[in-house]
């Protein structure tokens, strides 16, 4: 080689070199300090993009975590004590009927841009957030009209009696808002250009589509509760889909708390110095919905068979702390739930006896049943193959479809009932924080099903859960009574099964105190009522 | 020749148009409705409706086909569902990052693998020749989402020496803001001479890129060593050798010319191919490119956007495809005339 | 698959066996692997400590053991034993590169040579859908087969066939038109002999010789390319032990609980490599102009 050739690889080689050197040189493992007389800031490190849409009467999705510290209800639900407590309203009561709601307000309380709240404002967004009728706002459904005699009162007026209270401590599309915030502006395209006009503790600092710093909050000056004490004044949102990062991030001081990182991950964290762990049930439970209207699951003694056939505990065991077994339908936390119900166990025995009542089991028919669930939930794959496995020793073929959501849905709703599947995997949640929604969405007669997977009709059932909306609005033990009934009803028709609650596993610096789980607004952390160590 | 230019793009123009139609009707057969996707879990009746007419799906296929078509050719590629934003607009956002990593990779594999390729050739059957032989060989039998898991769990996991995911360290974003012209990082942080920025994306580039470069590695090396070796055996090489030029000149100016041909063909080819495949190293690094696009595109079955990553890469893979042409026919007028 | 595409290969005259294989190191390596594998998945029922972990069978309370003497390989997510899983999945990678290179050869050689032999419209029209094919991102096709027909080994097999077949057209063409314009050809079809017999007698036979090497190269392609759409849940499906799927599966475990990913992926690299250096050997083998490895 030439002396030019050689000099020009060696050239070459030496760059190479240089920017692996520079490269080992450059990472970020430090730990970084919190900036100094800026007051604390709380970092929440969540697993997908946080700001899918703005406007907070719409709102659906994942934005929702942030919103909640953005904007405020009229009330608030509180999972530890299961009453709703005051927010923007101080005070309500309803009429004995159930049908005319009037909720005080809190005074004093301001926009971020600028303006006083009154009812006029209430008024004015809940109407809008029902006019535009996306999202959520089926949940003002009982809704006739709205009155706002005075600055400071709002009263409802309703169709049909129902727990008015809980609706507007709701996740979604119960916020209030400044209507007049873009002035002669379209308000919708104000808000999707990236606007907020709410009226909690933290203001829109600064958005970053699509970044992995996505949102900065900072701490609204004139928020009614004040910044007296220590409090975190500023807080940022950070998107890091590889739980594997997020862990690394929380280890090296660069967030706060992580959202969500695998049961294994989590395991790293506990009894550490430095680091509080904490793991609390969700209202997520997961239901494996069984068809009673076509084949072999539409005989009852075959759905109680399935019942039986499944370890449940080896199927908490297998997802080391990511669920737990809850009693019935209805989550720990929520009120409606009740402990001591005949939930179905592990016994292969009688499942064996009651498939051979029916004819098959090894021996009689052979079974296949087909079982769908979403693509890409590893924890739904989990349990379909549990599923698969368990039911195989009773000679029961299942036939497992991973499908996307819309696919999957579709199937559920084929016209032609011999398309559907046989069992469906998927979990269920509250809009707000009252067990109806389990029941009306799930267990109610539809002529054409839309969530009623498992299809199935019962008068009497249907009975009860007509009227078990106007008992929460009029008198809640009542109610309760008949979400116990309704929850026995089912235990022993066995239309789904109600595996388990997923838990939500939390880690943070132990800087973090004060933390609560409230699993009406799954994955918000209230900023506000932490304190910063 | 220009006859032969003009054949080749207006051919290039079709496959493309081709792929498209393909791609839209693949897309639309498949079940499950895009609206339901758009308008979220626990959507009411109305609500999905109503989404489904606003984003055009009512109408028959030959319609949305069309339509898409004269869109395409304005600029507007659709809307895409899970980020609501225009899909062309997403793709350029994405795109840069993309192209930036697979430039480095074959950056990366053409500095190491010429050279390997040449010693290999070199001295043929000795030790060294064997290494780098085996070395290719496992390049390109390498299963790259695999090895992106492995030089994760050891540089990051077990050494802690680079970091795990992500193109470069965000908070970085605040204290020494990066001003963008091309959007590729490196390229901007070393013109605008951002050093802390240059540092920490050179850190976050390595492990995705050496990923992405096994394949190129060891085809390069491969294919410099191939024919290297057949050009040494040519008949003018051999004359070239009689007629007394010392050993390196008929090695270093007339065998390398001839075997660096194949080469510049291989590396647009391996350009397109891996921009379509950086899917999975991008998905496992949260490199913020085209394909964590389309890998959250496809399940969230978005299909605006998978029709217009698709349309992205076949232009890319086109293009690639028609300059090796061209440039083939440039070196070779032969060609042209077939 | 590029380098192919680019380096031709024409066709050569075996050597002895034994010969052969001893100036052929690679050759010899490679064939010995590709043996070891294909012979680890048909012998796997007697060779795998715990059969049944292969198919239905799940063990919850055993989930995410380390290796051991029991579980020399680990367990998975699901209590099973890795080293069944990693043998019986020497079954299903060989099988699905058989079925896609059969497939991929049954469909592109007669579309191939027929384009190469008639020429004119036939040609283009052809290579003109080829380029189609050949533009098209394999994942988008194995994504709307998984959907349409619900992910499984079957489907993944079609879908990479029908982006595999335009490579081979092209390989086929192109040695089909060169034979249908040599002389003797020709003068054939100015005898009056059919086009039937001058394309089984004359132009099949000599197209084909490469396609030989090349299909022995794809192997590992092939391999490569279904563990990927397997890695991104569109191929097998559990309890299948295919090994893509197993490194899926793994990928969120493997920073707490390496050996998930880590056996399963090695499997696919030695089976690539083995293929590899067959394909390689195979190719010195068959072209004497090469300077052959010593």
């Amino acid at each position: 080689m030439g002396v030019q050739r050689g000099g020009r690889r060696i050239a070459v080689m030496a760059i190479v070199l240089g920017v692996l050197t520079v490269a080992c040189h450059g990472t970020s493992t430090g730990k970084s300090s919190p900036s100094a007389g800026a007051g604390a800031t709380f970092t929440y490190d969540v697993t997908s993009q946080v700001m899918i849409g703005w406007d907070p009467a719409t709102g659906y999705s994942n934005e929702v975590i942030a919103m909640n510290n953005m904007y405020e209800q009229l009330t608030r639900y509180d999972s530890t004590t299961q009453q709703v407590t005051p927010l923007l309203a101080t005070s309500w009561q309803s009429s004995p009927d159930g049908l005319t709601w009037t909720f005080t307000l809190r005074s004093g309380v301001k926009f971020h841009t600028g303006r006083t709240m009154t009812s006029e404002d209430v008024k004015a967004s809940i109407d809008r957030t029902i006019k535009l009728n996306g999202g959520a706002a089926y949940i003002w459904g009982p809704v006739d009209s709205i009155d706002a005699p005075s600055p400071d009162t709002v009263i409802f007026h309703l169709k049909y009696p129902a727990p008015l209270d809980l609706i507007a401590s709701a996740d979604y599309a119960a916020y209030i808002y400044d209507t007049r915030a873009a002035g002669s502006e379209d308000l919708a395209k104000w808000f999707e250009q990236g606007h907020e006009a709410g009226t909690g503790p933290y203001e829109l600092d600064q958005w970053n589509k699509g970044q992995e710093i996505e949102l900065r909050l900072k701490a609204f000056p004139d928020y009614w509760g004040g910044w007296n004490g220590p409090h975190y004044t500023r807080y940022v949102f950070r998107v890091t889909p590889q739980a594997t990062t997020a862990a690394q991030l929380l280890r090296s001081g660069q967030v706060s708390m992580v959202e969500r990182m695998t049961p294994q991950l989590w395991q790293t964290f506990q009894n550490q110095n430095g680091f509080t762990t904490t793991d609390d049930p969700s209202w997520q439970t997961l239901l494996a919905m069984l068809n009673t209207s076509y084949g072999p699951l539409a005989d009852e003694r075959v759905r109680q068979a399935v019942a039986s056939a499944i370890d449940y505990q080896g199927m908490i065991s297998a997802l080391h702390g990511g669920a737990e077994q809850i009693s019935g339908f209805v989550p720990p936390g929520l009120w409606g739930h009740v402990e001591d119900l005949p939930n179905p166990t592990y016994d292969p025995q009688r499942a064996q006896q009651l498939l051979a009542q029916a004819g098959y089991g090894p021996g009689g028919k052979p079974m296949t049943l087909t079982l769908t669930y979403v693509q890409g939930d590893a924890d739904e794959e989990l349990v379909a193959s549990l599923m698969k496995s368990d039911l195989a020793k009773l000679n029961i073929t299942v036939d497992v479809r991973p499908l996307a959501w819309p696919a999957q849905w579709a199937k559920a709703k084929s016209s032609n009932p011999a398309d559907r599947q046989d069992i469906l995997l998927f979990y269920w949640w509250p809009d707000y924080a009252d067990p109806y929604s389990w029941f009306i969405n799930l267990f109610h007669t539809e002529s054409k099903p839309y969530f009623n997977l498992c299809y199935y009709s019962n008068p009497r059932l249907d009975h009860m859960i007509d009227t078990v909306e106007s008992e929460a609005a009029t008198d809640r033990h009542k109610a309760i009574a008949t979400y116990k009934e309704m929850q026995e009803l089912l235990l022993k028709a066995a239309p789904a099964l109600s595996l388990y609650t997923q838990v939500y596993q939390r880690a943070m610096l132990s800087s973090v105190k004060g933390f609560v789980e409230n699993p009406a607004y799954p994955n918000v952390v209230f900023a506000y009522d932490l304190t910063p160590g | 020749m220009i006859r032969y230019v003009v054949r080749r793009v207006a051919l290039a123009i079709l496959v493309v148009a081709g792929v498209v139609v393909l791609t839209f009707v693949i897309a639309r057969v498949v079940p499950g409705d895009p609206a339901v996707s758009w308008a979220g879990p626990h959507a009411s009746r109305a609500e999905i409706a109503r989404v489904r007419h606003d984003l055009g799906l009512d109408r028959p296929l030959p319609v949305q086909i069309g339509r898409y078509f004269i869109g395409v050719l304005g600029g507007d590629w659709g809307t895409s569902i899970h980020t609501h934003r225009p899909v062309l607009s997403d793709i350029m956002d994405r795109a840069p990052a993309s192209i930036e990593l697979v430039l480095v990779a074959l950056l990366f594999s053409l500095v190491v693998g010429i050279p390997l390729g040449l010693v290999s050739a070199k001295w043929p059957g000795k030790t060294a020749d064997g290494v780098i032989r085996v070395g290719a060989v496992l390049g390109v039998s390498m299963p790259a989402f695999w090895l992106a898991l492995i030089l994760q769990l050891v540089f990051f996991q077990r050494l802690h020496l680079l970091p795990v995911a992500g193109q470069y360290d965000p908070n970085l974003d605040y204290t020494h803001p990066l001003t963008q012209y091309t959007r590729m990082v490196l390229v901007d942080a070393l013109v605008t001479g951002n050093w802390s920025v240059l540092r920490s994306a050179a850190a976050h580039v390595v492990l995705p890129a050496l990923v992405i470069a096994s394949y190129p590695l060891g085809v390069i090396t491969r294919m410099v060593r191939a024919s290297v070796l057949d050009s040494v055996g040519e008949d003018h090489v051999r004359m070239v050798r009689s007629l007394g030029f010392p050993e390196r000149s008929v090695f270093g100016r007339f065998a390398l010319k001839l075997a660096l041909n194949p080469v510049i063909a291989v590396v647009a080819l391996v350009f397109a191919y891996s921009l379509a495949n950086t899917f999975l190293v991008e998905a496992i690094f949260d490199w913020p490119g085209l394909g964590s696009y389309a890998a959250d595109s496809i399940s969230s079955l978005d299909t605006p956007a998978i029709v217009g990553v698709t349309l992205f890469v076949a232009i890319v893979y086109v293009l690639a495809n028609l300059i090796v042409d061209l440039v083939q026919a440039w070196l070779d007028p032969r060609i042209a005339l077939r | 698959m590029i380098e192919q595409a680019l380096t031709p290969t024409p066709a050569g005259r075996p050597a002895r066996l034994a010969a052969v294989l001893r100036r052929n190191p690679l050759l010899t390596v490679g064939a010995a692997l590709s043996l070891i594998v294909v012979l680890a998945g048909l012998f796997a029922p007697i060779l795998a400590p715990h059969p049944a972990d292969a198919y239905v069978a799940t063990h919850p309370t055993e989930t995410l053991l380390p290796p051991s003497g029991l579980h020399p390989f680990g367990t998975d997510q699901l209590g099973r034993d890795i080293l069944t899983r990693v043998l019986y999945g020497a079954r299903i990678s060989p099988l699905i590169a058989v079925l896609v290179l059969l497939i991929a050869c049954v469909v592109g050689i007669p579309l191939g040579i027929a384009a190469g032999y008639f020429g004119g419209l036939i040609d283009d029209v052809l290579m003109r859908i080829t380029d189609v094919f050949l533009a098209f991102p394999a994942l988008l096709l194995a994504l709307a087969f998984a959907a349409v027909l619900s992910p499984s080994i079957g489907n993944t097999t079609l879908a990479i066939a029908l982006t595999w077949w335009p490579w081979y057209t092209r390989l086929v063409r192109g040695q089909a038109a060169s034979v249908a314009g040599r002389q003797y050809v020709e003068a054939a079809r100015a005898l009056g002999v059919p086009h039937r017999r001058i394309l089984l007698r004359h132009v099949l036979p000599n197209s084909i010789t490469p396609l030989i090497v090349q299909v022995s190269l794809d192997v590992s392609a092939v391999i490569l390319t279904a563990s990927a759409l397997s890695f991104l849940g569109l191929g097998a499906q559990d309890p299948t032990p295919d090994w893509g799927l197993m490194v899926s599966q793994g990928q969120s475990y493997f920073t707490t609980q390496w050996w998930l990913v880590t056996f399963p992926g090695a499997a696919i690299l030695l089976t690539a490599v083995a293929f590899n250096l067959l394909g390689d050997g195979l190719r010195d083998v068959l072209d004497p102009r090469r300077v052959p490895t010593r």
